[in-house]
């Protein structure tokens, strides 16, 4: 009996020290290392980024963000790699036309039950959706706009106040810049870069409504009178009064007033701030055949890895860096006008500012990419389509209708 | 004597050990992908047998950069060769200034292909010196330069192709010149032989193995021809060709099982104009 007891008592005894030290491990809690992967290594920004990791860190002593910079130019590939050979990071920073390819691979966490309560109080949602499951939270969201040299505008005989609202306005425009002198050109035409010149004709085929995917992600129908009509109008302005080249060049050349009107993004607007151009120039919507038109909006998005062993820590993270406050740290930083925050779009900081205000504007009347697994290579058919019509004179009707049946196998493979 | 093989076998292991690992393994690997639907981000793959191979043969990209790659090579050749062959001729003779002109044409050869890629993009476009050169001459240039059109834009990096390369194979033409003895020369002079006949006679046939070796690296070279259509066109305006293709599917677009198919390919079709290129010229009595 007497050993029973003292068997007894033992055994509780042991059973105490074991929960006690097991409350105070709980109390201390684990390390967690997040690795996070993203794309913003621009000296003005890179900062703001350290802020906000940096600040997390402080909040979260048992945390530790690793850090890692890719770049556009072969960040997607690094990206596919690394998910294929299971090294992904936990957290990813993507291009919204990305989305929907490692999603659909299974290759990033579904997020829907975490972030339901948000939808109502971020924009852009959309491409981070796939299969009505939410695998990316937006985060820094982008349009474009038109870029008008007011000079330019005024020697052609516009008035001071004159912003084309509907195509036949921007012809106008562009044809009468372009006739001022053999150096000077009406309209930037995209040409000799991937990924940017079908940028620069979505504007003029979501304004005529036509779209490349139905919006059940089923068909493909690009080939439609509405592409025909937009892309018709865009082989005009490129034909008859454009400057066709690189990206960076029609900026240079819009900034030397050597061509008068051309789409562009916030990253224009900081370049003019930050290398001090003085340049007579304005912002406005990019118009449509009617007022008003649609622009192209894409943007940034952060996602979980479904390889991450820190999932909910990650989530957290997201919430940190997408959260009110930081993306107003990020866009003064960017002198940018896109947050997917719908408060913080609110900010001041935009108020005051006529051309911020305008990339605000645009993007509320703007269209973002389907979120098509293939997406990627489907851009890359547009552009061969587009580059056919607008430097090979190729049929349009033709064109439209070989991409279209090339976007269909890309939709089915 | 099993230790002397030992020793040898271990001084030959590092090669050999690196030509397994990175090379005859890769090759493999890759025929043995050219006969899946393997692509990065698929979880599974499977067996196609040679459905690759079939689907190449109907799509419209890979033909057109084939022909495109047949274009370059045989637009590219016969003039770096006679080129190179011509500037060698003149360099050969002595002359005031003659090793300025020999490092001149050299220069480019050892230039990055990436940084006279990047000059040339420059030259051709509107505004660039070649297009100004070609406005002055009343030639009408595309619209908008010569690498955002069609018509211009593979033929213009194979001018910069030819342009870059006739120094080095002229400096193989040197060396084949400086081996011919200067006898053969002297004995034809007293025949009565004039400089047209010299060449014909003496220099071309003894040109020949040099001749041989430079047609056959230079076609395999042109067959593999990459940098210069990914840094000026990235394969547009008609300009793609096999290896960008290969790339582009491969490296782009991540369908290692289509892209490993068209590299087989093209790697056959080398293969063969080696072989028969070594073939017609040792007919011709080249050995």
């Amino acid at each position: 009996m007497m050993k029973q007891t003292k068997f007894l008592i033992s055994v509780v005894i042991t059973a105490a020290a074991v929960i006690m030290s097991c409350s105070g491990e709980a109390e201390q809690k684990a390390e967690v290392t997040l690795e996070w992967w993203q794309f913003w290594t621009d000296p003005a920004i890179k900062p703001a980024i350290e802020t906000m990791v940096a600040d997390y860190e402080a909040a979260n002593p048992n945390v530790k963000i690793n850090l890692s910079d890719l770049t556009w130019a072969n960040g997607h590939e690094k990206i596919v790699v690394a998910f294929s050979s299971g090294t992904a990071p936990d957290i990813i920073e993507l291009g919204s036309d990305w989305v929907a390819e490692f999603s659909s691979a299974d290759q990033l966490a579904d997020i829907t039950k975490d972030v339901l309560s948000d939808t109502a109080l971020y924009n852009g949602w959309s491409p981070g959706i796939y299969n009505d499951r939410i695998y990316a939270f937006p985060w820094i969201l982008g349009t474009r706009v038109l870029f008008v040299n007011r000079e330019l505008m005024k020697r052609a005989g516009f008035g001071e106040s004159f912003l084309p609202i509907n195509w036949p306005q921007l012809k106008e425009l562009c044809y009468k810049i372009d006739s001022l002198s053999d150096d000077i050109y009406g309209f930037g035409s995209n040409a000799a870069e991937k990924h940017r010149l079908y940028k620069k004709f979505l504007p003029f085929l979501w304004a005529s409504d036509g779209r490349i995917i139905s919006k059940n992600g089923k068909y493909a129908v690009f080939a439609s009178e509405k592409s025909y009509n937009a892309l018709k109008f865009y082989k005009e302005l490129s034909d008859s009064c454009s400057m066709v080249d690189t990206q960076r060049r029609l900026e240079d050349a819009f900034l030397t007033s050597k061509v008068g009107v051309i789409i562009s993004g916030d990253w224009l607007l900081k370049r003019i701030k930050n290398e001090n151009i003085q340049l007579n120039f304005t912002t406005t919507l990019i118009p449509g055949p009617e007022y008003p038109g649609k622009s192209f909006a894409g943007g940034e998005y952060l996602a979980v890895s479904t390889t991450s062993p820190n999932k909910a820590e990650a989530l957290r993270f997201i919430r940190h860096v997408t959260g009110r406050e930081n993306q107003l740290l990020f866009c003064k930083a960017n002198y940018s006008a896109s947050p997917s925050d719908k408060q913080a779009a609110e900010d001041e900081f935009f108020k005051g500012d006529v051309n911020l205000q305008t990339f605000i504007k645009q993007l509320n009347m703007s269209r973002m990419t389907p979120a098509t697994p293939r997406w990627v290579y489907v851009e890359d058919v547009i552009e061969s389509a587009l580059e056919e019509v607008l430097f090979n004179d190729a049929p349009v009707a033709e064109s439209l209708y070989e991409a279209n049946k090339k976007i269909k196998e890309l939709i089915f493979q | 004597m099993r230790s002397r093989h030992f020793a040898g076998y271990l001084f030959a292991s590092p090669w050999v050990l690196t030509f397994l690992i990175f090379w005859l393994f890769p090759l493999l690997y890759s025929l043995c992908l050219g006969f899946t639907d393997y692509r990065l981000l698929k979880p599974t793959y499977n067996w196609v047998g040679f459905s690759n191979f079939a689907a190449l043969f109907s799509d419209r990209a890979f033909l057109e950069s084939l022909k495109n790659t047949f274009i370059f090579v045989i637009g590219t050749i016969p003039f770096t060769t006679a080129i190179a062959l011509f500037l060698a001729l003149l360099i050969e003779k002595k002359f005031p200034g003659r090793t300025l002109f020999r490092s001149g044409f050299f220069m480019p050869s050892i230039t990055a292909m990436v940084v006279i890629a990047l000059i040339f993009t420059n030259l051709y476009s509107r505004g660039g010196y070649i297009y100004l050169m070609a406005e002055m001459l009343g030639l009408s240039p595309p619209e908008n330069g010569f690498l955002l059109s069609s018509k211009t834009a593979l033929f213009s990096v194979m001018a910069m192709d030819i342009w870059m390369s006739v120094g080095y194979y002229m400096l193989l033409f040197l060396a084949g010149l400086k081996s011919i003895p200067g006898e053969l020369y002297e004995a034809a002079e007293v025949a009565g032989a004039g400089t047209l006949r010299k060449f014909f006679s003496i220099t071309l046939p003894l040109l020949k193995p040099v001749t041989l070796f430079i047609i056959v690296i230079n076609t395999i070279k042109s067959f593999q021809v990459f940098v210069e259509i990914f840094v000026m066109t990235k394969g547009k305006y008609g300009s793609s060709t096999a290896v960008y293709f290969i790339y582009e599917t491969g490296l782009n677009r991540f369908e290692f099982g289509h892209a490993s198919a068209a590299a087989y390919i093209l790697f056959l079709i080398i293969a063969v104009f080696s072989i028969v290129q070594f073939g017609l010229l040792r007919q011709r009595g080249i050995r």
